[in-house]
């Protein structure tokens, strides 16, 4: 009956303040509600295990991620399997290689089109636990030599591709051109291991290596029974140790500057190195915001308590045990708290809805979504809200309910007033204070620094004209390109790939919406440094001193598409067109940093890697500057040079069209164009210059816009807790202003009075605040270049942001006491 | 008993003072064409029921609240016409007030309360600031628990302190609003004991009181009812001499 008494109570107190109420359960909402989401997401990302049908959870196995390249590095499939059956650490263990392969083609009655192949051990479906609903799976006997090219296909491929035809299973289809017995379908949503729309068999030498391979695969394993990840790592690093000594020179290489060579990791994890501490600092931002919303809502709370505390005070002189006092206070978290976590229930499955629809436009052009990148909340999620809504009723019931139990009710109830404000309520109004400052600051540090690094990377000047700029991808065929190596048809071979790319360029420029189209293996905003100069007679500064550049093949007369100049020397032409033609154009930064004294043309360089020395090339011409590869990521570069790409008879090759009107109709003049040379070659990839260039980033623009988001809640938590607390603070010493005052103080000493106190609290509040920031944002700065820009903004206008929003928040309320005639500050209760 | 009359210096005159409060939609008409004069080294008790006024003329007397109407001088200067800045120079310097509920600020220490009101005052150094709080507190018999804080201190203790504050400064008058409401017979008889020294030593006193034992002690009683003087007595109490 009182329980019951207390509730009625509680939501009368509540329905009587709306405004009061709806602000709290927003703020709980909001700050429960980013929790949920992001555990949600990294659950599904990354926490959980991906363990398929089996108990024990996968890994891979490869060699330890290249943080220097920001990209995964394959090991040799012998130093695998050795591993394996050596050391009898791994149950089970699996190596496939990823890459694209066109299917279809002139000899099909279907189009030709490219799809994310993997090539894996014969073991990937009986690994998986997961068998064809059509046909078969690979056997060993699919590795050997001579044996026929057989191909799974994924659900959607068997399903858009070839319609659902069943017959299709045991009939031969082109893949590269090359006929392929389609031995199976996998069943619908299976992609292991991460993005396979058609599966093929690994080569001999890859899955059952006799001896030491230059080839690169990955594994997926489960450990074996009481064997721990680290006990692996263990084993592989001491396995590596040994290997270093006994390595071939040319194949150092596989070990790091470090030492180290194979890696043991969650699988899923291992698929997001690179953003790993974008995540997890994602998880920091969204967990300092759940404490700002209980500190805000506590507060809030806190503050209804001090306007209540006559009731209070005579409640407890009727005779209320304490905890049931307790229990009412508890009454009111109980329901915002509640009402706070069904929003953010709300909240939370709108926000991964939204965020699966990001991920599918992110990577709808090449289809490079993990398949496991379907977040949902899931019951732990669940649970995790459960949890979270329990401590939160805790955490905002019990600052009240301390107040209340801890104030002078005899006082209060002899005179009306409460006299100074206590020490403990005082010295927790500073901590409040502090703790706002300090979280709010952290926060809006790491959502300025990612959004504008992004940003900045977003409108960055790669040196090239991107408006109006069409870009695709072509792929030739090898059934029309044939292939003679080492023969003596093997460059005339490659002049005829070339002879494709020329009579398709003269084709497009001869269109009258068309000015220029450039051709180059990767377009400037793409790619990345990949290998070390040598300057000829300058062979000591190799390896340490010479940074990773970017080489590229480019057709004649590209750079005008893309605004691109020569500066120096001459444009490529027929004189470097040959067998034992090694010629090269280098870019201004490399000139000017390498050839300080102008005198570059002429001279020879060769690329130098550990193990691999290239061919002499000559320098012809000197190129303006671009950069390739994301100004965010450390291994883009601004050292560029490049090679005719006629002598390289590339079978892919990336255009840029700089058309005139609309893009729709460019994109026309494109296909038709391709259609009228050859119609089997493969146009894919169509998109504007500027997606080409953000597309790498979009995976960090869309978590930018997280943590905007975070950074807006933040800012609002901040501002409404700042001014909440200071306000709360401020009129619980009225009546000390009021005696302040009486003593002859002036209205500016009070003012500075508080704003001195204000600014304590700020410094303190900041100094950890930047401290911590500081700290995460290095932890950030191992996958990402952040700009200078965004340390100012984020270190100087944050906390210059914040010392406004304090400043302001204590102005306001003390504006407002100071305005009080004294004898009613002194009266005040 | 007899009528009050102008004997001395005159350092308090109040004309025709009203007060009106304004909430919402009721007027309050706390003060009403009250006219007063209080001298140099007067004793005076200002007596009444529960809401008759008498806290609100203290109030306007201590310069803690505006009146609606009427005019005010304060040692020499036209009160009625002063900003706030100007009206808290004069409480400072001019008036030490003495509350009910002692309102010592609980994070400072005893000296640090006493030494408060000279904090705001540029006309004095810190070496003179210390001499001062040495001697209010001396005065009061309290230097002893200097470094204690308010809440260590007894009611009686605590009201000595706000004593010794409101004298520290060497002010014009002494404002006491209900002296010993908070404060058994026993401290409140040492209380009144102390401002009946202070009293004799010269200080101009106001307080009001509806504890006819405390009010007894004034030289001066003025009984305040429904916003008016009703009553302004001069007792048997003689008056302080005034140099």
């Amino acid at each position: 009956m009182s329980v019951s008494l207390d509730i009625k109570y509680a939501a009368r107190l509540l329905a009587k303040k709306p405004a009061f109420t709806g602000l709290t359960v927003l703020i709980v909402a909001i700050g429960l509600g980013l929790t949920l989401y992001t555990y949600s997401l990294l659950n599904s990302l990354v926490f959980t295990p991906l363990t398929l049908n089996n108990d024990k959870p996968i890994f891979a196995v490869e060699s330890q991620y290249d943080y220097t390249h920001l990209s995964r590095r394959p090991a040799d499939p012998f130093d695998l399997y050795k591993l394996k059956n050596e050391l009898n650490l791994l149950e089970d263990l699996g190596v496939y290689q990823e890459g694209t392969t066109f299917v279809g083609g002139s000899d099909a009655t279907t189009a030709i089109r490219k799809f994310n192949s993997t090539y894996v051990s014969w073991n990937i479906f009986e690994f998986a636990g997961v068998q064809p609903i059509l046909g078969r799976g690979f056997s060993a006997e699919d590795h050997f030599e001579g044996a026929e090219p057989t191909v799974v296909l994924s659900y959607d491929v068997f399903k858009h591709y070839f319609q659902g035809d069943e017959s299709i299973v045991g009939t031969m289809v082109p893949l590269d051109a090359e006929p392929n017995r389609v031995i199976g379908v996998m069943p619908k949503g299976f992609a292991f291991p991460s993005i396979a729309e058609i599966w093929q068999p690994l080569p001999q030498d890859s899955v059952a290596a006799t001896e030491r391979t230059y080839n690169g695969v990955q594994g997926f394993a489960r450990l074996a029974d009481g064997v721990t990840p680290q006990q692996l790592q263990a084993a592989m690093n001491a396995y590596s140790s040994e290997l270093s000594t006994t390595l071939p020179d040319d194949m150092r290489w596989r070990i790091n500057p470090e030492g180290k060579y194979l890696s043991v990791e969650p699988f899923k994890k291992a698929a997001i190195t690179q953003y790993f501490s974008m995540f997890m600092a994602m998880f920091v931002v969204v967990f300092l915001i759940l404490l700002l919303a209980c500190i805000n809502v506590g507060n809030l709370l806190l503050a209804r308590v001090n306007q209540r505390f006559k009731e209070i005070a005579i409640r407890v002189a009727l005779g209320v045990p304490r905890k049931r006092l307790v229990l009412q206070m508890l009454w009111e978290s109980i329901f915002i708290c509640s009402l706070g976590g069904i929003l953010a229930l709300l909240f939370a499955a709108w926000g991964l809805e939204i965020t699966n629809q990001v991920f599918a436009d992110t990577y709808a052009v090449d289809n490079l979504k993990p398949f496991w990148w379907n977040v949902e909340i899931d019951g732990n999620g669940l649970l995790l809200l459960l949890g979270a809504i329990v401590a939160m009723i805790f955490i905002t019931g019990y600052i009240p309910a301390w107040r209340a139990l801890s104030g002078d009710f005899n006082a209060v109830l002899r005179d009306g007033t409460r006299g100074a404000i206590g020490k403990k309520a005082a010295r927790a109004s500073k901590i409040l204070v502090i703790s706002e400052i300090l979280l709010s600051c952290v926060v809006l540090v790491m959502a300025c620094i990612l959004l504008t690094t992004s940003y900045s990377a977003g409108v960055a000047d790669y040196g090239v004209e991107t408006e109006n700029r069409l870009t695709a991808q072509l792929q030739l065929p090898p059934i029309s390109f044939s292939v003679r190596r080492n023969t003596e048809f093997e460059h005339a071979d490659r002049l005829k790939r070339a002879a494709f790319y020329y009579e398709l360029k003269d084709e497009l420029e001869s269109q009258p919406n068309v000015q220029a189209v450039a051709m180059m293996t990767e377009l400037p905003g793409r790619g990345e440094g990949t290998s070390h100069y040598e300057i000829e007679g300058r062979e000591a500064a190799v390896y340490n001193e010479n940074p990773y550049s970017n080489n590229e093949g480019v057709a004649k007369d590209s750079w005008r598409a893309l605004g691109m100049r020569i500066v120096q020397g001459r444009d490529f032409d027929h004189r470097d067109v040959g067998e034992d033609v090694l010629s090269i154009i280098i870019n201004e930064s490399i000139a000017r940093e390498f050839f300080p004294d102008g005198d570059a043309i002429g001279q020879r360089v060769r690329r130098a890697n550990p193990g691999y020395r290239g061919e002499w090339n000559t320098i012809v011409g000197v190129v303006s500057d671009t950069f390739h590869g994301s100004t965010m990521r450390s291994s883009s570069t601004s050292y560029n040079s490049y090679h005719i790409m006629d002598n390289w008879g590339l079978f892919r090759v990336n255009l840029a069209m700089h058309y005139t009107g609309s893009q729709v109709e460019a994109e026309k003049t494109l296909q038709q164009a391709v259609d009228k040379v050859n119609s089997d070659v493969g146009l894919y990839h169509v998109q504007s210059y500027d997606s080409l260039i953000k597309q790498p980033m979009m995976l960090v623009v869309a978590v930018s816009k997280i943590f905007l988001l975070c950074g807006i809640v933040a800012a609002f938590l901040a501002a409404s807790g700042i001014y909440a607390v200071a306000s709360n603070s401020i009129s619980q010493r009225t009546q000390e202003i009021g005696v302040r005052r009486a003593l002859g103080s002036s209205d500016k000493g009070i003012m500075r009075l508080f704003i001195l106190q204000a600014s304590q609290q700020l410094a303190i509040g900041l100094s950890i605040g930047i401290a911590l920031s500081i700290w995460l944002v290095n932890f950030m700065s191992e996958t990402m270049i952040i700009n200078d820009l965004s340390y100012v903004m984020g270190m100087l206008g944050v906390p210059l942001l914040i010392i406004f929003m304090v400043l302001l928040a204590t102005f306001i309320p003390t504006q407002k006491v100071v305005r009080m005639e004294p004898s009613e500050a002194l009266h005040h209760d | 008993m007899t009528t009050a009359t102008k004997t001395t210096k005159s350092l308090v005159t109040l004309n025709n003072i009203k007060k009106v409060f304004f909430t919402d939609d009721v007027e309050t008409h706390a003060l009403n064409k009250i006219n007063l004069t209080i001298n140099k080294g007067e004793y005076i008790s200002i007596t009444g029921p529960s809401g008759c006024g008498k806290s609100t003329l203290l109030s306007l007397l201590g310069l803690l609240d505006t009146s609606t109407a009427g005019t005010y001088q304060l040692a020499g200067h036209e009160a009625s016409d002063l900003n706030r800045d100007e009206r808290a120079k004069i409480r400072n310097k001019e008036i030490g007030f003495v509350f009910q509920a002692f309102n010592l600020i609980s994070d400072l220490s005893v000296a640090e309360n006493v030494e408060l009101p000279l904090t705001y005052r540029t006309d004095i150094t810190k070496v003179q600031r210390a001499e001062m709080v040495k001697d209010a507190l001396e005065k009061v018999d309290m230097q002893h628990r200097a470094n204690h804080f308010p809440s260590q201190l007894s009611g009686g203790q605590q009201q000595r302190v706000a004593v010794a504050r409101a004298i520290a400064g060497n002010p014009s008058i002494i404002l006491a609003d209900e002296p010993t409401g908070n404060l058994d017979s026993k401290n409140a008889q040492m209380v009144m004991n102390l401002l009946d020294r202070l009293h004799d030593q010269g200080a101009t006193i106001c307080m009001v009181t509806h504890d006819p034992r405390s009010a007894s002690r004034a030289g001066r009683t003025i009984e305040v009812f429904d916003g008016k003087i009703v009553s302004d007595q001069i007792t048997e109490k003689p008056q302080a001499v005034v140099a």
